[in-house]
């Protein structure tokens, strides 16, 4: 008797366990395989002063979580018939609560989303707001590029909530400690290899890189003619042969001494500010979206600069993108005011002083202006750093970067094999041709 | 007669099936009904957010043949499993015993000692774990004292699970309270009676311990393996989250996190979990079938 209790009691447990693994994916099923398009004709009740309860949620820290709360409390003053709900996840959690919520038929009324937004616009859970424009939504002061980035085959699906262009973080005082020039636009990849070698020559404990071999992988396309993904024709970019130069250059500049290792590289990632080498001094130079350099600026007393990225055949390969930007989901019940709401989010100029640079520049000129009255060093090198990208760009025009289709499971990839070269388990050219078939293979499942 | 006595033997029937009615509830609504869900899921494709299509057994054709990730995280899931559990079920046991001598203030040893399973599998302790075995963290610290300079526990991929099985042995208190209450119920009379027959101390724990204490080792051994197999939170908080560095915490209930919630592949994920019930279920299978060898009941006749 006792045996079989014990039995009984040790199934359960385990059925229950997976049981709760798989829960939410039967009752999404139901959730999502019927209405994905039932809302535009669905505009009965704006502005009528009926009680409506918005939620929104995003990704990022506490301090970014403080300033986004304040516009929604300035959103419900100016409409006191909209109950906003703000959440909130940090960003290594976010996209897997939004996928379950969606799954589950529960998403927020609004999200953010970034670079991975074709991943959601090809599962048609994005509201198309093309409806709404000119009505809830005013684009008017909006750049036509940022639009054009929202519209994905052919419907308005997501409106950018700022610009930053990625460049090379640069840390003045550890240039100056070691004697060395601070380095200007105009460099090249060999510069680049040899002065981070010379950084962690000159500097004990101090590195000249971070390994960004993945984060930088599309730039580096770009300056050599090819690209990650193909928007237009949905196809891969690049060949094998097109990346594998750039791992090989990062691996011989690894072996130089110049980059961080990858075990400290573990323990304290470079996109984590709380934890990057960057704050604590012990790297020079790193790849850096220019909204960040805020963040990291805040957290050290270094002086941290931004300069172009070094040159490749084409160019420097950076534009001025969308850093991050919202979307509705498809389902919500109340499109309308999620319109207005965005709308707010990206025009209202109280909303635009309380946001800062935050998720990046503004994407209306009207709101730019208004905050380069008011700009402090740090905002002034990230304006004179992105205008120097627009300069460029005029004379070696890039496209805008995105991510291919499958973006989730295309970053694990990218970053293990980085890894697997990093900690020496595969040669290169091994590496970067599992590599390749890796990607092949995602991308066609997610097609 | 007998018509009163089958109508009461079939009211209690009710009464009985009443009582028990909210476990139905919860096992067919909450158990049952899910798994057969999950199950119908595994033979489709199922991207998380558009509707199944119906592949039949391709996903699983797919895992066995075509995925060195499934692979890898097998073998780190058993790697941990056989390790983890055999020294968590040892180490409870010699704590046990050194708390079966009569101390005083038994109680709050007990507490003492019970407090790291209670926490253990929270995410707060595996973050506090991360620090302690970082790079510049307080064992390293510790070792430096000695001169020695260690690697970065939990950032290289050869050690960062040996930091995540010390976290499952430092868990041990359940097992321990268990294993004490089962010490307890030993007679004092066989150890007194084998003293006087000239026994000394190793002996009476091979003849008299570890005999009388077999169903407890036995209730232990299987909820240790089966929570064992399904470690999810020291994998995702001490790693990346990702599985990283290296996929080396890349344990298979991760594995099917990330497949499902991701990589929007929960049909592929569903199929993980049938193939980790069944898993579970033959090691556990295994464990009871060789448990008439060395499971001693003490109210069996004879005995073996």
């Amino acid at each position: 008797m006792k045996r079989k209790s014990t039995l009984t009691t040790a199934l359960l447990a385990l059925m229950l366990v997976l049981a709760a693994c798989s829960g939410g994916t039967s009752s999404g099923g139901s959730g999502t395989s019927d209405n994905t398009n039932g809302n535009a004709g669905d505009n009965g009740d704006a502005g009528s002063g009926e009680q409506v309860e918005l939620r929104v949620m995003w990704w990022g820290d506490q301090k970014r979580a403080d300033r986004t709360n304040e516009v929604l409390q300035l959103f419900q003053e100016k409409y006191p018939n909209i109950k906003v709900m703000g959440e909130f996840a940090p960003g290594s959690g976010y996209f897997d609560k939004l996928n379950t919520q969606l799954a589950s038929g529960t998403a927020p009324d609004v999200f953010f989303l970034g670079g991975n937004v074709v991943d959601y616009a090809t599962k048609d859970v994005l509201l198309p707001l093309d409806p709404y424009v000119g009505e809830q939504l005013d684009l008017s002061d909006m750049d036509q590029a940022m639009i054009d980035y929202g519209t994905l085959g052919g419907e308005l699906l997501h409106i950018s909530a700022g610009a930053n262009a990625r460049g090379i973080l640069i840390n003045k005082t550890l240039f100056e400690e070691a004697g060395l020039p601070v380095p200007e636009d105009g460099w090249n990849w060999d510069d680049y290899a040899r002065i981070s070698q010379e950084v962690s020559e000159q500097l004990d404990g101090v590195y000249g890189t971070y390994d960004f071999t993945y984060e930088g992988m599309d730039i580096y396309l770009k300056q050599n003619g090819a690209k990650l993904y193909n928007l237009e024709d949905g196809t891969l970019g690049f060949e094998e042969a097109d990346v594998l130069p750039w791992f090989q250059y990062w691996k011989s500049t690894a072996e130089s001494g110049g980059v961080v290792p990858p075990e400290l590289a573990v323990s304290n990632p470079p996109d984590d500010t709380s934890k990057s080498l960057v704050i604590t001094g012990g790297v020079a130079m790193n790849l850096i979206p220019s909204n960040q350099l805020a963040a990291f600026q805040n957290l050290t007393e270094d002086e941290l600069t931004l300069v172009q990225l070094p040159r490749g055949p084409k160019g420097t390969g950076v534009v001025f993108e969308s850093s991050q930007g919202l979307s509705a989901y498809a389902e919500t019940e109340h499109p309308e005011e999620a319109a207005l709401l965005i709308s707010f989010f990206i025009n209202d100029p109280e909303a635009a002083k309380v946001l800062g640079n935050d998720r990046g520049v503004p994407v209306t000129s009207a709101n730019r202006e208004l905050l380069g009255e008011d700009a402090d060093p740090v905002d002034e090198i990230v304006y004179d750093y992105t205008s120097r990208v627009s300069d460029a760009a005029k004379d070696e025009p890039f496209d805008v970067s995105y991510n291919p289709p499958g973006f989730a499971e295309f970053d694990k990839l990218a970053r293990t094999t980085v890894q697997e070269i990093g900690f020496g388990r595969k040669s290169v050219e091994q590496a970067v041709s599992d590599f390749y078939s890796g990607t092949t293979q995602i991308f066609q499942s997610n097609q | 007669m007998r018509t009163t006595r089958r109508s009461l033997a079939a009211e209690q029937n009710r009464t009985a099936y009443l009582f028990l009615l909210p476990w139905l509830i919860g096992f067919f609504m909450l158990t049952a009904g899910p798994m057969l869900g999950s199950l119908y899921l595994s033979l489709t494709e199922y991207k998380l957010l558009t509707p199944p299509t119906w592949i039949g057994l391709d996903n699983y054709i797919r895992i066995f043949t075509d995925d060195s990730t499934f692979t890898g995280s097998l073998w780190l899931t058993f790697k941990y499993v056989f390790i983890s559990v055999p020294l968590r079920l040892v180490f409870a046991l010699l704590v046990a015993m050194a708390l079966n001598r009569g101390i005083r203030a038994l109680g709050i040893y007990r507490t003492v000692y019970y407090v790291p399973s209670l926490l253990g599998g929270s995410v707060a302790i595996a973050i506090v774990w991360r620090q302690i075995f970082a790079g510049d963290g307080v064992v390293n610290d510790f070792l430096g004292w000695f001169g020695i300079t260690a690697p970065s526990w939990i950032s290289h991929p050869d050690y960062i699970i040996y930091t995540i099985i010390t976290l499952s042995v430092w868990q041990f208190g359940s097992a321990m309270v268990i294993f004490l209450a089962g010490l307890k119920q030993i007679p004092a009379d066989l150890y007194e009676a084998s003293q006087i027959d000239g026994a000394g101390k190793l002996r009476q724990f091979f003849r008299i311990t570890l005999p009388m204490l077999s169903p407890v080792i036995f209730f232990n051994l299987i909820m240790s393996i089966i929570n064992s197999f399904q470690a999810f939170t020291p994998a995702f908080v001490i790693g990346d989250g990702r599985g990283g560095p290296l996929d080396a915490t890349m344990f298979y209930t991760l594995y099917l996190y990330l497949k499902g919630f991701s990589f929007f592949d929960m049909g592929y994920a569903a199929a993980l979990a049938w193939i980790m019930l069944i898993i579970i279920g033959l090691f556990t299978a295994i464990v009871f079938a060789t448990s008439r060898y060395w499971v001693f009941y003490g109210d069996e006749k004879g005995g073996k």
